[in-house]
């Protein structure tokens, strides 16, 4: 399911292609299985910064290659593909699941859960490859959790760059903030069709 | 103040019946549960705290996470002490409890109390600690009681390899007098990390330590409400009989000018003494009424020993007060003495009252009086005939003088 880009980059700007990154929350990312906390607010930077990780990368720790990235979205997205940079000498990931609007998954939900969709990756130092997704089915996105089951070979699992292709819609998939819920009617507010000129409809005024 | 849900592993096996820590090894335990559950609901009104037993039949979850205290200290009663601990079914069970909390915001912690031996081998320790740190669970282990060889270094290698960044602490309590919930107050187990904790934790650990508190006299009213309220009544007791003697020094002084100006700038000294105090004695004097609130102002300024203010101004500023009110400081001084000077309190209410010297300067303080207005000596004159014969003489002497 990998395409390469085979077109030169000076034709078409990639970067605004790939600009979901501006669209995800960054302060409710969580990775689990993270060497160090709070590193994996790193990975998601603009295009031409994919191969720039300036000391800064998701490291999973020592002696266990699985990663769980939890990423959420300020407003629903349409994801058209996503582009993953892992690390050098096997600490790239070999496998990617992604699971979508769903809360809270943690290593043993993921092992058992049918995953959205997966992927088979290859390394991707040069960070070329997109990954493309089963359109129909990542239409709403509110959020996206990325499971990272192994690597190929290495001791950690690190990752540079995760990119996502696609479209913002504005739509936003809040929960209800204020409700107002009566303790006791208020009569004003319930006009029966009695009081509302007895029956006759105020179509034709 | 992190938004957590906390699962407490109690130990209730055959070694907790020991009695190396008073009263018990379990009753230390059980205390320390409590005082634990509180600090971490107190924190953070959104915590939740669970408890689940380790030993008994097997591995039983006695609350689910839940924010609600008195549920917790409800099941806390009546556990019942007997069979062996299972420490890693324990951990793995809390574990669960915590994967399906109710709020999946709240970071997840385990705080295991491990009395009896560990029988469990050190490398499965060290796998459900990795697994602990893959689901980024902190963990905090009190190590107490039973001391066979083995046990430290077990639990030792159970927290290095959850810990992820200093969030999980180990605390071993050796037996002695101090009880167990003393030594945990001061460990990061109640402060929370370093990250300055909780004001009830920080405030138990102060009054643990009984160096400088931030309540009025070294006891938490949290702790300890019927102490903390009896000190205090004691102390305005204390103050308000120095303040009878100092009042009956200072009236020879007073002076006619002091009036109605006094009572507001005395509010004036008052709010600004209110925020010289800490907030919690502001909480505190908010609820009295303005009589005990000079009083206790005092006693809290002097118990926290302030050098902003000047306790020469405040005595001063008390003895005026005091001055000016003879009918408030007559009732202290009347609270403060026996039943049977009862009736040499009255004479005293007379004496002041039939005072002369003292009643005028009262009269003139009041505005759109004129001490030298007739009707307002008449008035006196009245009032002088009213109080006790053996007053009256005396009293009526220098009235008449004046009126003359």
């Amino acid at each position: 399911m990998a395409c390469l880009h085979d077109h030169s980059c000076e034709e078409h700007d990639c970067s605004s292609d790939w600009s979901l990154y501006k669209h995800i929350d960054l302060t409710k990312v969580s990775a689990l299985n993270e060497a160090t906390t709070g590193s994996v607010k790193s990975v998601f930077k603009a295009w031409e910064q994919r191969l720039n990780s300036s000391g800064d990368f998701l490291e999973s720790n020592e002696g266990d290659p699985e990663l769980l990235v939890f990423i959420p979205f300020t407003s629903d997205v349409k994801i058209k593909g996503i582009s993953i940079v892992g690390g050098a000498d096997g600490t790239s990931p070999s496998k990617m699941r992604a699971f979508i609007n769903r809360d809270g998954i943690d290593f043993s939900d993921a092992q058992s859960m049918q995953a959205v969709q997966e992927w088979e990756l290859v390394e991707n130092i040069q960070g070329v490859l997109e990954y493309q997704t089963r359109y129909s089915k990542f239409q709403s996105v509110a959020n996206i959790t990325l499971h990272f089951p192994e690597n190929f070979g290495g001791d950690t699992t690190q990752i540079h760059y995760i990119g996502f292709k696609g479209e913002a819609t504005q739509l936003k998939r809040d929960v209800v903030a204020t409700i107002v819920y009566e303790l006791t009617p208020n009569p004003s507010d319930h006009k029966t069709k009695a009081e509302g000129g007895g029956g006759l409809s105020h179509v034709g005024k | 103040m992190v938004l957590e849900a906390t699962m407490i592993c109690i130990d209730n096996s055959e070694w907790m019946r020991n009695g190396d820590y008073s009263p018990s090894r379990f009753q230390a335990l059980a205390d320390a549960v409590n005082l634990i559950c509180g600090a971490k609901t107190q924190s953070n009104p959104e915590n939740t705290v669970g408890v689940l037993t380790m030993a008994g039949k097997g591995v039983r979850v006695l609350v689910t996470p839940t924010s609600d205290l008195g549920k917790i200290l409800a099941c806390m009663h009546g556990l019942e002490v007997g069979g062996e601990m299972n420490l890693a079914a324990g951990i793995q069970v809390a574990q669960l409890a915590l994967k399906h909390r109710q709020n999946k915001k709240q970071q997840q912690r385990i705080i295991v109390f491990a009395g009896s031996p560990v029988k469990h081998e050190k490398k499965l320790l060290e796998m459900i600690g990795r697994k602990l740190k893959k689901n980024s669970v902190a963990l905090d282990i009190v190590n107490f009681g039973e001391d066979d060889e083995g046990k430290t270094e077990k639990l030792e290698a159970l927290l290095a390899a959850v810990n992820n960044n200093e969030t999980s602490h180990i605390v071993n309590v050796p037996p002695g007098p101090n009880a167990l919930s003393d030594v945990l107050i001061s460990t990061p187990i109640f402060t929370g990390d370093g990250e300055g904790g909780s004001g009830f934790a920080a405030a138990a650990a102060a009054a643990a330590a009984g160096g400088v508190s931030g309540f009025d006299f070294g006891v938490d009213p949290n702790l300890d409400p019927e102490l903390a309220l009896a000190l205090r009544v004691s102390m305005e007791e204390e103050r308000a009989r120095q303040e009878a003697a100092a009042k009956k020094a200072a009236e020879e002084a007073s002076k006619q000018e002091k009036g109605g100006e006094q009572s507001s700038s005395q509010d004036a000294t008052m709010t600004e003494r209110a925020g010289v105090a800490t907030s919690d004695a502001d909480n505190k004097t908010t609820d009295l009424t303005d009589d005990e609130n000079a009083l206790l102002q005092q006693a809290l300024a002097m118990s926290m020993d302030d050098p902003a203010t000047n306790n020469d101004v405040r005595d001063t500023d008390m003895s005026e007060a005091a001055a000016e009110d003879p009918e408030l400081a007559l009732a202290l001084q009347l609270s403060v003495q026996d039943g049977t000077k009862d009736s040499a309190g009255q004479s005293d209410m007379s004496k002041l009252l039939a005072d002369q010297s003292f009643v005028s300067s009262i009269l003139a303080s009041l505005p759109g009086v004129d001490p030298n207005d007739p009707s307002v000596k008449d008035l006196l004159a009245s009032m002088q005939s009213q109080s006790e014969p053996q007053k009256k003489n005396d009293d009526k002497g220098p009235n008449e003088d004046e009126k003359q």
